[in-house]
């Protein structure tokens, strides 16, 4: 379990707060979506969860353990984090990719049941048989799977993905959150998710969590958090809520 | 399968090609008794121009060049930059730094001081060039070699201030120059064998640093230990290489490239058979240089620069011609 407790977050010393008295309990066994405007810390909130971002006070409780705590190598084995997009400087095959997952369990030097766990990775995300292949030849729908794939052999229980759906078109938008559903339904992962589109939680998520000017605007179901009221305040703009197969869809162009 | 048996394939014939090559340099050279004939004959000239010359040149050869290979590798894969390596990077030019200073300050003194004087200037310049790096964000990685041979510059104008004022420029310029004919001065060659053995250790680590620092953070992985880990493998393999060999250009910088298109920019599947490659490219370079002009030899370096420099010539305007083709994709 993941608790959040008077977390506060600041890049500028005169006080401009980047996250601002955050107090949240993160479900298991369930996708959370946080969402906002550019801005609002759903970033900085993530980074600091997934102890990547340092932050100015407050405590966030992995299982009851103080993340910062945690040695890197013990919580590497806890919580994967997945940023926006990775520049990719570097040609590696999507199996070296997976291979470098298993770097806290192994050091670099597989072994058999590192090699298992590559294999059952790339196989759920049907990469088998692009294993071999450099990421720089994959389209951006199946570098992405080549990434999750990685964080599925890191095999940690909570998965942190920050914006996975940037430079993505729409089939493959959808195809990544089927993937995150089934991460949780499947294999009883905990996935908290930075999104842009309202939509996307909507449809997706189990949690949504509204973030505005780094601080918890609101917190819910999608049912009680896609209305007109919750998102007009969250996004300083005028929403119309639609219904379509008995689920509720924003329109906001 | 496949790939397994084909990447087994590579590492044989760059092994059959090393031992081809090191058996030719033991037999070549000015003095030309050394043959098979005249070792199995018993010939006591042939064999202590074998032991005493030909043998520790060829380990140097060897070394040093696995050494260059694999720092410049490292150097690439912690800048993420294709273009990065000691002699492009300043680290070769502040070894020499610190070797004329060892001499202006103490005099001549045993190899390992002259080792440690290269060492801590290497180490420094290393490390504040990665730093400018990080700072600077230059758009084009083609700029960076040259943000680093100016960096290089100014380091080694200041060396020739010191030696000029000092009256040492005379030795100043033969250090300058590489060569493999220095008797007795390879001892300090045989350092590079611990960074190397590092190098390999660390190969994944370096990779996965080459994927940033947050990707690094999310394996465990210290961002900070690793790059210093490696800034201090680069030092001490172009420390050594300098204080008993002198620079050997481009080395570090073609061989990774080279590698690099036949294996991909993970070092642990490519780094044993670049430190390999890298043995194979100079010791061709080497007994050209003892044949050319035989029975005198040139310097070392001269040749390098010569093939290197087309190699490199190569993979600059490729990458240039990738990256037009990219933009306008």
């Amino acid at each position: 379990m993941i608790e959040i407790c008077g977390l506060n977050q600041s890049y500028d010393r005169r006080g401009g707060y980047t996250l601002r008295d955050i107090n949240l309990t993160i479900r298991e066994r369930a996708v959370t979506a946080l969402v906002g405007a550019n801005g609002a810390g759903k970033s900085t909130l993530l980074g600091v969860i997934a102890n990547i971002v340092r932050p100015l006070s407050g405590t966030v409780l992995l299982d009851g353990e103080d993340v910062r705590r945690i040695k890197a190598s013990a919580a590497a084995k806890k919580l994967a984090f997945l940023k926006q997009t990775l520049r990719l400087g570097i040609r590696i095959t999507v199996e070296e990719l997976a291979e470098y997952g298993r770097f806290p369990h192994c050091g670099g030097r597989p072994r058999d049941a590192d090699m298992e766990k590559i294999d059952d990775a790339l196989r759920y995300m049907k990469l088998s048989e692009l294993r071999g292949r450099y990421l720089d030849e994959l389209s951006g729908g199946q570098r992405q799977r080549a990434f999750i794939a990685m964080i599925l052999a890191q095999d940690t229980p909570y998965i942190f993905l920050d914006e996975p759906l940037n430079n993505l078109d729409i089939k493959h938008s959808v195809e990544m959150m089927k993937i995150v559903k089934r991460l949780v339904a499947e294999l009883g992962k905990t996935v908290v998710i930075v999104l842009h589109d309202v939509n996307f939680a909507a449809a997706y998520a189990d949690r949504v969590v509204a973030m505005k000017d780094g601080r918890i605007m609101s917190e819910g179901n999608p049912e009680e958090m896609i209305t007109k009221d919750v998102l007009d305040r969250v996004f300083d703009h005028d929403f119309n809520i639609a219904e379509h197969g008995g689920r509720r869809v924003c329109l906001y162009y | 399968m496949l790939g397994l048996l084909r990447s087994r394939r590579k590492r044989i014939a760059i092994t059959a090609l090393l031992v081809i090559l090191s058996l030719t340099s033991l037999m070549v050279g000015s003095l030309g008794g050394v043959t098979p004939g005249a070792l199995a004959a018993g010939d006591k000239t042939a064999w202590s121009v074998l032991w005493y010359s030909r043998l520790p040149r060829t380990a140097a050869i060897i070394l040093s060049a696995a050494g260059l290979s694999a720092a410049g590798m490292i150097m690439q894969a912690i800048s993420r930059n294709k273009f990065m390596s000691p002699s492009t990077s300043g680290t070769t030019d502040a070894a020499a730094l610190g070797l004329l200073l060892s001499f202006v300050l103490l005099n001549r003194q045993p190899g390992l001081v002259q080792l440690l004087f290269a060492f801590v200037f290497a180490l420094a310049a290393s490390a504040l060039f990665t730093t400018l790096l990080s700072r600077l964000k230059l758009r084009e990685a083609v700029y960076i070699p040259l943000v680093g041979m100016m960096y290089g510059g100014l380091i080694s104008s200041v060396t020739t201030a010191i030696a000029y004022r000092f009256d040492v420029m005379q030795m100043m310029s033969a250090i300058a120059l590489g060569s493999f004919a220095r008797l007795g001065s390879f001892t300090m060659v045989y350092v590079v064998i611990a960074p190397l053995f590092f190098a390999v250790l660390y190969a994944t680590r370096f990779s996965i640093i080459g994927l940033g620092e947050d990707f690094a953070k999310n394996l465990g992985l210290s961002y900070k230990r690793v790059v210093f880990t490696g800034l201090v493998i680069i030092a001490l393999v172009s420390a050594s290489t300098f204080v008993s060999v002198g620079p050997l250009p481009f080395v570090g910088l073609i061989i990774p490239n080279m590698a690099a298109s036949f294996y991909g920019d993970n070092l642990k599947k490519s780094i044993v058979d670049l430190m390999l490659f890298g043995a194979d490219f100079v010791l061709v370079c080497d007994i050209l240089s003892r044949l050319v002009i035989y029975p005198f030899e040139m310097s070392v370096s001269l040749t390098i620069s010569v093939a290197g420099g087309a190699i490199f010539m190569f993979y600059l305007l490729r990458r240039m011609y990738v990256g037009k083709k990219r933009e306008a994709a």
